[in-house]
């Protein structure tokens, strides 16, 4: 099969940090190709360099045998390479026609509409896409405004489409439709280079080639090989999962969760009736698709949103009113889903961002002033317990990779929390590895005594890890199930608010 | 292959190169602009440059004129560091300057010293208070901080209009309103550094050169300077990690407009001795200018004020030399602000030569 792609002997530094070591990739025609690394592995700037967005030290990108000038994302798209970024930039209020051809050199000063809608549609057709083009981006779904940025790179031509991780901000059955298109656009003969942690998205590929420490240490064809394979080739290493230790048993209680309703900015029911309590030493999963009041539910208990009515008490004690202030005080360590929008200040570096909301606490200042000194400290000990990639304590985490910049939130939080743990999707974006490592110190911390909430999407590992799992379906909880008596299929049930399996809740 | 492209880190040496071609640039244009009107580049400059720091007075009038740039520069540090567009910096000078004129009617029989912190403390206040109202429009209604710092400019420019020309503080000529106050007190006024005849430096740049040391440390070094950069960056991680935001920019709108409001006082008592719109106008764009220029650092702002200060100092003596016309000394302004924008840019980039497709 002919070769679309082939990069040689690519190397990429950020100063002291060198991000791709002499990489060689090829793609062929028609196939998924997955990069598929640890956090910080140079995927990410890999991708970049191919869409132009940065410019390779060295090294040579030929497409379609020919040697390829890529100064700019211009360059890439004239060529024909397209990429869907992990933060969308559509212009909300335009639809998603607008959003299409907005930029494209075929319209000039005229946007005739009508010819773009016909390609569009056949665009459409031709990958299975379902969508209306007048819908302006901000009614769309993440994944619907996925599907817009595919679109318009295929608008434009692409013929190579770069997804970097796009399943990370999608549900489980946003991500099983992406699947679908990206299978149609195979089938057609476009080539998509595919990045995720996902195991079960990377054995849908062709091929994988497996980057370590930014040189590509191997290609495989997936379909000879298995999930362990890549997963040890990745790590150098065999990951073990691990379990909860089932002879601590939950005693006492935490935080208990009575009857808590919010109300959404239209008046609509965003959490309801949601009653819950969590022992010491347990672990309570959160199961549900992604968007059924899980962010609101994490977001009320940490003082940030207001409960319409109901409340919830920590160890024993109502809490009314609550400020983040307050409840971080109260020692409750939160991990945000969306780490750069909710748990970091992206221009500042790993020292401070370990103290982002202990700012003015006593163990790092000195009257008004911050100790550096003891920033400083702090930042090197967690970037080695953490293994943290970065250049300096200093480097704004903006530069970070995506695994690495949770890393820090989970690091701080695991510092200043006492007794309870509020997680909503800590492994997003981790590599496999990484994950584990994260449920370790989870599970370290159900053993010394905290009660731990933890939302996942991967519901084996919510199976695995959790005492009990409770169900959240358009923000009412729709039962608690024990791991032990129940199974995958009835989970998936009960997240597809299918209760006539009566609710059964578990204490 | 040369090309152009973000860099990573940054360049101490690039930056200084960057910064050096703004200043050329500048000059050049500036002198282009001159010889267009008609004049003589090389003798206005020179002029220019005698009048800023020919002499030792020239120097302190340099100085003098730098003192209220880098106060009002500083103030717009604090707020634009947390992403806050306070931009009425204008109506804070002139609401500081009225409030110190205020508090010294009332202050004549206290001890000087004491009379002369009461001054200063009004006219912190003032500025203070008018930033502060700012602030609570934003946190109370969401009131867009850029049209409401610039709307209560002219409700303070007209209240002054009112106070100086038929309201209470209008010196009453023997024919002719001149829109001015009465002298103030010369026994509260603002002491010289120098002696007398020594340009017109007055404590009031003490106040500046401590007001840089604190905002330097303040900003770097501080809980509340982390607060600052913090919310610049990313205002709803710092609320869901514990800030009370609205107090957070309440303390900013305070400090930036304090600031602004110290510089009208220190005008008014160490300079000009009369509230007079006049004197005081442009001060606050200026300023704004200074913070830009000054690439929002306190050490930065020291010498961009100290640039400007000299610049308009210069330009008076400039003017009398060589008749250059005073729109252009502005105009100058506009031109080292645009160059100084556009090396800030420069050096966010790098050229590199790489061998790519060698
Ligand atoms: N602009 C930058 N400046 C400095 N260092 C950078 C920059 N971009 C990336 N890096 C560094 O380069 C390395 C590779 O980063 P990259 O984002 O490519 O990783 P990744 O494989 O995408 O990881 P992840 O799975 O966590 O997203 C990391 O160590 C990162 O810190
Ligand atoms: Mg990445």
């Amino acid at each position: 099969m002919e070769n679309l792609l082939s990069v040689q002997n690519l190397t990429k530094r950020f100063g002291p940090v060198t991000a791709n070591d002499g990489v060689n990739l090829e793609v062929r025609k028609g196939e998924i190709h997955c990069l598929f690394g640890e956090n910080g592995a140079g995927k990410s700037t890999l991708s970049s360099c191919l869409y132009g967005y940065y410019r390779a030290d060295s090294g040579v990108i030929r497409f379609k045998g020919e040697v390829a000038e890529l100064n700019s994302p211009a360059d890439a798209l004239r060529l024909g390479i397209g990429m869907v970024h992990q933060h969308f930039v559509l212009v909300s209020n335009f639809t998603v026609l607008e959003n299409i051809i907005v930029g494209s050199a075929e319209t000039g000063l005229f946007l005739t509409k009508s010819d773009a809608r016909r390609k569009i549609s056949e665009l459409c057709e031709n990958c299975g896409i379902r969508i209306d083009l007048d819908r302006e981006i901000w009614e769309l779904s993440v994944g619907e405004q996925q599907w817009v940025e595919i679109l318009k790179a295929l608008y434009f031509g692409a013929e190579l489409l770069i997804l970097d991780e796009p399943t990370a901000v999608l549900t489980p059955q946003q991500s099983d439709q992406l699947f679908r298109i990206l299978d149609g656009m195979r089938k057609r003969g476009l080539s998509i280079i595919l990045i995720s942690h996902k195991l079960r998205e990377v054995m849908q590929s062709d091929r994988v080639t497996i980057l370590r420490k930014g040189r590509a240490i191997a290609t495989v064809e997936t379909s000879e090989t298995t999930a362990e394979a890549i997963t040890s080739l990745m790590v150098g290493h065999k990951v073990n999962k691990h379990v909860r230790d089932r002879s601590v048993e939950p005693t006492g209680e935490v935080l208990a969760v009575d009857r808590a309703c919010a109300i959404g900015e239209w008046g609509e029911d965003i959490l309801k009736d949601v009653s819950f309590n969590i022992a010491h030493h347990e672990i309570l999963g959160l199961a549900g698709v992604a968007g059924n009041g899980q962010k609101e539910l994490f977001e009320t208990l940490m003082g940030v949103r207001a409960l319409s009515s109901g409340g919830f008490s920590l160890e024993g004690e109502l809490i009314t009113k609550p400020t983040s202030r307050e409840m971080l005080d109260r020692g409750i360590g939160f991990v945000p889903d969306d780490r750069f929008l909710e748990g970091l200040i992206p221009e500042f570096g790993t020292a401070e961002n370990l103290i982002l909301g202990w700012q003015r606490a006593r163990e790092y200042c000195r009257g008004p002033f911050l100790d550096r000194r003891k920033m400083d400290a702090l930042a090197r000990r967690k970037i080695e317990e953490f293994k943290v990639v970065t250049a300096s304590a200093d480097l704004p985490v903006e530069r970070l990779s995506g695994g690495n910049a949770q890393r820090i939130i989970l690091a701080r939080e695991f510092l200043h929390s006492r007794g309870l743990l509020l997680a909503n999707q800590p492994t997003r974006g981790l590599d496999v590895a990484a994950s584990e490592f994260v449920y370790e110190k989870i599970l370290e911390k159900r053993a010394s005594g905290f009660a731990v909430l933890l939302a996942s999407e991967e519901l084996d590992d919510l199976l695995r890890l959790c005492d009990r799992i409770a169900v959240i379906f358009k923000g009412r909880i729709m039962g608690i199930v024990r791991p032990e008596e129940t199974t995958l299929l009835e989970l998936g049930m009960m997240m597809a608010g299918d209760a006539s399996d009566v609710q059964r809740t578990v204490q | 292959m040369i090309s152009i492209q973000r860099r990573s880190g940054s360049s101490l040496r690039w930056n200084v190169v960057c910064f050096s071609a703004a200043i050329l640039g500048a000059f050049l244009s500036s002198a282009t602009l001159l010889a267009l009107s008609g004049g003589d580049a090389v003798k206005a400059f020179s002029a220019l440059f005698t009048g800023a720091f020919g002499s030792q007075n020239a120097l302190f009038g340099s100085l003098a004129k730098a003192t209220p740039l880098l106060l009002v520069g500083l103030g717009t540090v604090i707020a634009f560091r947390a992403k806050i567009w306070n931009i009425g910096q204008e109506g804070q000078v002139l609401a500081g300057a009225m409030m110190a004129y205020w508090a010294s009617l009332m202050v004549g029989s206290l001890p000087y010293w004491l009379a002369l912190s009461v001054i200063a403390l009004a006219g912190l206040s003032g500025g203070g208070i008018l930033g502060l109202l700012a602030g609570y429009l934003k946190t109370r209604f969401h009131t867009n901080e850029v049209i409401s710092t610039v709307m209560l400019n002219y409700i303070v420019i007209f209240f002054l209009a009112y106070l100086l020309d038929g309201g209470p503080w209008m010196e009453t000529g023997v024919t002719v309103a001149y829109h001015q106050s009465p002298p103030v007190n010369p026994a509260l006024e603002w002491p010289e550094l120098f002696a007398r005849g020594a340009g017109k430096l007055h404590i009031g740049f003490l106040f500046a050169l401590a007001a840089s040391a604190f905002c330097a440390i303040l900003i770097d070094r501080t809980s509340l300077g982390y607060d600052i950069r913090a919310f610049g960056s990313n205002p709803t991680a710092l609320r869901f990690r514990g800030t009370n935001v609205r107090r957070l920019l309440l303390v900013v709108m305070l400090l930036s407009g304090a600031l602004a409001g110290l510089a009208g006082a220190g005008e008014l008592f160490g300079t000009s001795h009369r509230l007079r719109a006049e004197t005081l106008l442009g001060i606050g764009s200026s300023g704004i200018v200074v913070a830009m220029v000054g690439g929002l650092r306190p050490s930065g702002v020291m010498l961009a004020a100290l640039f400007f200060g000299a610049l308009k100092s210069g330009a008076i003596y400039m003017r009398l030399q060589s008749g250059t016309p005073a729109g252009l000394v502005s105009a100058m302004e506009g031109l080292v602000l645009l160059f100084f924008l556009c090396a800030a840019v420069a050096t966010k980039f790098q050229i590199v030569r790489s061998n790519v497709h060698a």
